[in-house]
């Protein structure tokens, strides 16, 4: 294994009540890295990334965060630590304004300096004083991400990040993500093959809650190899 | 209906109200955030009527009493938190609501062995009447309405201008969301469930001299209590008050018009608004766990 790992996730196992969902799955994050992660809908993606984390206990397994242990430790421990989980639900607080959304996003870390959200952002600069419920599904997802950025994060795990947006939208978003990636590693859960072959150095392969395969080969990933397990 | 009957009935049923969105106001906040239905608010609610009794005996004033009984209602709540709800928080709604049951019967136990079976007397703090359009109302009624008042706009501004405040919002709305944001939501819900059991303390402390005090006190208002959070909408400050007057006026007006009304009418009341609406008047679409 090489020794630049940042995340590292081994043999994982997870369930809801009786029902496994996850089997055995090992992944890993380098630094500074793009990883997707891609399958059906159903296939554990998402479980995946809630359970690194924190919101899902394993059965099994570990996930260790820069040499440290992630397992038994609260999600909001885990978000000050530095590895943030944006759901796929788009859901912003919507009886707060966008001001607002932001000033919870900093006040974990204490971290106000704004200007590297709407850097990636500008659109947020103007909505400041709207309530977050009035913004549309591409601002919502800008400011879930923007409010993830507060207090520097070096893991982003981002669930579905652009279902049911507009094309243009999805574009901006690609940027973003390629940008971010020079400060944070991302691991991204996407159905979206032309995202993934665009911004990705490394797609998982899940299937019925197993890695069934890992592409690191670029071309391989260009082609839209990763087709075949949707 | 004689004028002078009817202002008397408006100021009364203001006062109940406003007792009742204290009380509320704790059980709807815990709902709202925790999923957790808090019935020992009812219990901090007799223990600060008591303990406005007791200092009231030992100091001579009333108001010292409201103090100590916010004060002693906010630590047991303090104490009730961290040492049960903090255990049980994930488990399911029954099991937590179930619980707080239970804190209440034993705290009413305790109550009844330390202070006795028989209700006990609280005066009014202030014996002064003032007159609106001819009638002759106890300014101390109008003063527990002018409290309640207060405090809605207290925590208005401490749920909309603190940090504080608008992260127990947004966890009202979603909780894991607030969690994935780094913040310790259990802080958030100890914060909560103090602010509820001293609010809970101050309307018993402000309702003991209106009424007497006596061990079943928390009991004897549950029913209105929950009618309020419900027909205010869960987890809306202002629905609370709102419904905390309606259902004041509803039970005072409706004693005048016709006695039975008192007990049965608020739950008419209640019955019609969920049909319209069934989240209550202010109660959020949103509301998820």
């Amino acid at each position: 294994m090489p020794t630049d790992e940042l995340l590292v996730v081994d043999d994982l196992n997870v369930a809801y009540g009786e029902s496994k969902v996850l089997f055995d799955v090992s992944i890993h994050i380098r630094a500074n890295e793009i990883v997707s992660c891609v399958g059906r809908n159903g296939a554990g993606k998402s479980t995946l990334l809630k359970t690194i984390g924190g919101f899902i206990k394993p059965t099994t397994g570990s996930i260790m965060f820069a040499n440290t242990s992630l397992v038994g430790i609260k999600s909001y421990n885990i978000a000050k630590m530095g590895l943030k989980y944006i759901p796929q639900d788009k859901k912003v607080f919507s009886d707060l304004t966008v001001r607002e959304n932001l000033e919870l996003g900093s006040y974990a870390t204490q971290d106000y300096n704004w200007d590297k959200v709407t850097e990636y952002f500008p659109k947020l600069k103007s909505l400041m004083e709207r309530k977050a419920g009035y913004l549309s599904g591409g601002e919502r997802q800008m400011l879930m991400i923007g409010r993830a950025l507060l207090g520097d994060p070096q893991v982003l795990l981002v669930d579905e990040p652009t279902e049911g947006l507009a094309p243009s939208i999805v574009t901006q978003l690609q940027n973003v993500f390629l940008e971010l990636s020079k400060k944070t590693a991302l691991v991204i859960v996407e159905q979206n093959l032309s995202l993934v072959s665009a911004i990705s150095e490394r797609v998982y392969a899940v299937k019925e809650g197993r890695v069934v395969h890992e592409i690191s080969d670029e071309s391989d990933i260009k082609s839209n190899v990763c087709e075949q397990f949707l | 209906m004689d004028t002078q009957l009817l202002i008397s009935g408006v100021i009364f049923g203001l006062s109940i109200g406003s007792v009742f969105f204290l009380l509320a106001i704790g059980l709807s906040l815990c709902f709202g955030l925790m999923r957790i239905i808090s019935l020992d608010q009812l219990l901090y609610y007799a223990i600060g009527a008591y303990i406005t009794y007791a200092l009231f005996r030992s100091t001579g004033s009333v108001w010292i009493g409201v103090l100590g009984g916010m004060v002693i209602s906010g630590l047991v709540a303090f104490g009730v938190e961290r040492f049960i709800f903090l255990r049980i928080y994930e488990r399911d709604i029954t099991f937590t609501m179930i619980a707080s049951f239970g804190i209440l019967i034993a705290g009413v136990g305790a109550i009844k062995y330390v202070w006795g079976l028989a209700p006990l007397p609280v005066p009014s703090p202030i014996g002064a009447m003032a007159t609106i359009l001819g009638t002759e109302i106890p300014v101390y009624r109008l003063v527990v309405i002018v409290i309640s008042i207060l405090v809605y706009v207290g925590i208005w501004a401490f749920l909309n201008k603190t940090i504080t405040g608008k992260a127990i919002r947004a966890g009202i709305e979603d909780i894991e969301h607030v969690e994935g944001l780094g913040i310790n939501v259990y802080k958030l819900f100890t914060t909560t469930f103090i602010i509820a059991g001293v609010l809970s303390g101050l309307a018993g402390g402000l309702h003991a001299p209106l009424i007497m005090v006596d061990p079943q006190m928390g009991l004897e208002v549950l029913p209105f209590v929950f009618m309020v959070v419900i027909i205010g909408g869960l987890g809306s400050i202002k629905g609370t008050l709102v419904s905390a007057f309606i259902v004041g006026q509803v039970i005072s007006l409706g004693a005048i018009i016709y006695g039975p009304l008192a007990q049965m009418a608020p739950f008419a009341i209640m019955l019609l608004i969920l049909l319209i609406k069934p989240t209550g008047l202010y109660g959020s679409k949103l509301l998820k766990r």
